[in-house]
């Protein structure tokens, strides 16, 4: 929990604090279990060029992994794969989530099933409202669990102080999902997305790649107020950057679809020092 | 029958000939001008898929299975979901006849609303001058046959915000022929949405004829919304001429959803300058189900502007068309004309043509057309996905978002509420098609 700001926790626990009760009864049965395993695992694209080639990870509750490495490394690869992505082909290895086989669900189950990704490029869809849409996101995650959809005020309300917090304007909300919105705003945006449906699992794509510092700052205090013991957050990034404000625990260096060196938060700011090239020759 | 016909008879409307008896007590020059477009739907027959309007409607089941014109109807209910809420007026034609149990008509100072056959005993000489339209076939069998239908005449400056609603409900099997008019005089303004019903579960065949003629005086303003919601075996053909003053604005509306062949067609020519004509639409077929919206604007004075916007989404073995014409006549100038017209296919085997027309005459002037017909966009169906929506439910978004675009230019709210939980509701059903 470094790096949280006490407050920031509390208001996060107390919206929607129902749903937050629920999941941790549930947690109590996963207790000892990791969250994430990452078997050896190997993806190709359509066209046969293998982009993952061996990748072994774990991730524990609570834990915030970062993996870093440079572009073409396969990060992206292994976020889309994580989340159900069409066009990539698993061809040997297993992900289990949970105790539960990650690879075999269809995406919106995996979604359901408290993972989340945040995108890196974030999709325009005219003609959808944010509302309407973050509202049919957040009832189908509570029709899997059992719980009543949520009626227009407890959303409302839920809604408003989240967008506070990450200085969202809720004329934004009215429009349709990210059309319009600045790349500062769609980035947001996620963020916010998974502040409201409150993941298990939540894996940042290059969440921080095309912000400024404010927004940046933003960005990090979302993802800092979602930090909670029975979630996991894994982010992926090119820099160094977003780690000064979130930091990891565990940070993975990831070169040619492979992990070839894992640390401490320490090796993130080593990368920073001597780059991606001398990475190969230390492992 | 008596009529002598000395010319070929095209063989597909010998029944119809036939079934030919007039409407007893009318006045002479009705019954004439009856016999008169009879002849000429004779003369004429179905129109083929030659003939540019038709090209892409399939008329053929229609031609080889005669519907005779249905006897009246009783009167029955109209579902509520399809009404607007609130206590405005409201007339309702059952079987293309005027239901006055199911009406209400209380009506505003300067608004004449009636049935066809009351304003043909009450006014005359508009109903007249408007009944001159015997060019195209089924307008002219329409002439020859039609029952009833309603009639709003506005007097001048006459400004009315809350809209009018039309019920046509269909019960019968056969063909419904209904004549319409709507006449506003100069400065004035009306909305007047138009439902189009027919029973889904019975599985009636019938044939919804419908002929409207608008006329829209200097600086009038007309908003007309359509709803076609026919049975699953119906085939609507509705065709609209529209003449419109100077300084006056059409807005007019169509949003088709149901019925196993449904047409709507719009002719407009701006008789005055700076008018301006506004037609959106949109359609939803499915199954092996057929839509087309076709309209043709005729810019004839200065300074006029036309803006269209049509999207059509097509499932199943579904086809659907649109076919724009914008003529600008030498001399109309400042003329700025834009047709939008988006398509969207789900399935390999659904179809839709597009077909936008320009036809210009005179040099000093804006135009514009885009067409596209696409598929789903991948990328925004696996966002939605990796939210937690169902696939089902992420494609129903999309395609509702996709469509929605059309009908929030409808300005009047509660009508536009209106017609988005229909969209929703139809929508919702397309799932299990």
């Amino acid at each position: 929990m470094a790096g949280l700001d006490p407050a920031i926790h509390a208001f996060f626990s107390d919206v929607g604090g129902a749903s937050v009760d629920a999941r941790n009864k549930s947690g109590h049965d996963e207790i000892g279990l990791f969250m994430l395993e990452i078997r050896n695992l190997h993806a190709q694209l359509k066209d046969g060029r293998e982009i993952l080639k061996g990748i072994d990870l774990t991730v524990a509750a609570g834990e915030v992994h970062a993996i870093m490495g440079p572009n073409g490394s396969g990060k992206s690869t292994l976020a889309a794969v994580l989340v159900g992505r069409d066009g990539y082909e698993i061809t040997e290895g297993s992900v289990t989530y949970l105790g539960h086989d990650l690879l075999a669900m269809p995406a919106d189950e995996r979604a359901r099933q408290g993972v989340f990704l945040a995108f890196q490029y974030p999709v325009e869809i005219p003609g959808v409202n944010n509302m309407y849409f973050l509202r049919a996101a957040l009832n189908a995650g509570r029709r899997h669990r059992g719980e009543p959809e949520l009626d227009a005020g407890q959303f409302l309300r839920g809604v408003r102080a989240k967008l506070k917090l990450l200085e969202i304007s809720e004329d934004l909300m009215q429009r349709a999902v990210n059309v319009g919105f600045s790349g500062g705003e769609k980035k947001r945006n996620e963020i916010f997305q998974m502040a409201m449906l409150e993941p298990k699992l939540a894996i940042l794509d290059e969440t921080d790649s095309g912000l400024d510092i404010d927004a940046l700052r933003l960005v990090a205090r979302g993802v800092n107020g979602l930090r909670a013991p029975d979630r996991a957050i894994v982010m992926i990034t090119h820099y160094q950057r977003l780690l000064d404000y979130v930091e990891p625990g565990r940070v993975h260096v990831l070169q040619d679809g492979r992990i070839v060196e894992s640390g401490d938060k320490s090796l993130a700011a080593e990368l920073e020092r001597r780059g991606y090239g001398a990475v190969g020759d230390a492992a | 029958m008596s009529t002598l016909i000395d010319f070929p008879v095209k063989p597909e409307t010998r029944p119809y000939l036939d079934a030919f008896r007039g409407i007893a007590g009318e006045p002479d020059w009705l019954e004439r001008f009856r016999r008169r477009s009879l002849d000429r739907f004779a003369e004429l027959g179905f129109p083929g898929r030659r003939s540019e309007n038709w090209r892409y409607l399939d008329l053929q089941p229609l031609a080889k299975n005669p519907l005779l014109p249905a006897a009246r109807g009783h009167e029955t209910v109209v579902p509520a979901e399809l009404l607007i809420e609130g206590r405005g007026v409201r007339l309702v034609l059952v079987d293309g006849r005027f239901a006055p149990k199911l009406s209400r008509l209380d009506l505003p100072e300067g608004v004449w609303l009636g049935s066809m056959q009351r304003a043909i005993a009450e006014l005359p000489e508009l109903v007249r001058a408007a009944l001159e339209d015997i060019a195209q076939p089924f307008a002219a069998l329409n002439a020859a046959f039609f029952a009833d239908g309603f009639v709003l005449d506005v007097a001048p400056g006459v400004v009315i915000d809350q809209p009018i609603e039309i019920v046509h409900l269909a019960s019968a099997a056969g063909s419904l022929h209904t004549r319409s008019l709507i006449n506003l005089g100069a400065g004035s303004r009306m909305t007047v949405l138009e439902t189009y019903i027919g029973p889904s579960e019975n599985n009636a065949r019938y044939w919804r004829n419908d002929v409207a003629a608008w006329q829209l005086g200097e600086g009038a303003s007309l908003t007309r919304v359509a709803l076609v919601e026919e049975g699953a075996d119906a085939v609507h053909l509705g065709e609209v001429a529209a003449t419109i003053g100077a300084g006056a604005t059409l807005d007019g509306f169509v949003l088709l959803l149901g019925g196993d062949t449904v047409r709507h067609e719009a002719s407009v020519t701006m008789t005055g300058d700076h008018a301006h004509c506004r037609l959106d639409g949109a359609f939803i077929v499915a199954g092996r189900e057929e839509a087309n919206i076709v309209t043709t604007i005729d810019h004839t004075a200065i300074g006029g502007t036309t803006s269209e916007l049509i999207k059509g989404v097509a499932a199943g073995r579904a086809h659907g068309a649109f076919q724009g014409k914008i003529i600008v006549r030498e001399g109309a100038q400042q003329t700025d004309a834009r047709q939008t017209s988006r398509n969207l296919i789900l399935g390999r085997r659904a179809v839709i043509d597009t077909k936008p027309e320009l036809e210009i005459l005179a040099d000093d002037i804006k135009c514009a057309h885009g067409a596209s017909v696409g598929e789903l966009d991948e990328a925004a169906l696996f966002y939605l996905r990796a939210r937690g929506i169902p696939t089902e439910e992420a494609r129903r978004l999309l395609v509702e978002g996709f469509l929605r675009e059309a009908v929030d230019g409808i300005a009047h709210p509660a009508i536009r509420e209106h017609l988005l939980g229909r969209l929703g509701a139809r929508l919702a059903r397309l799932e299990s098609e």
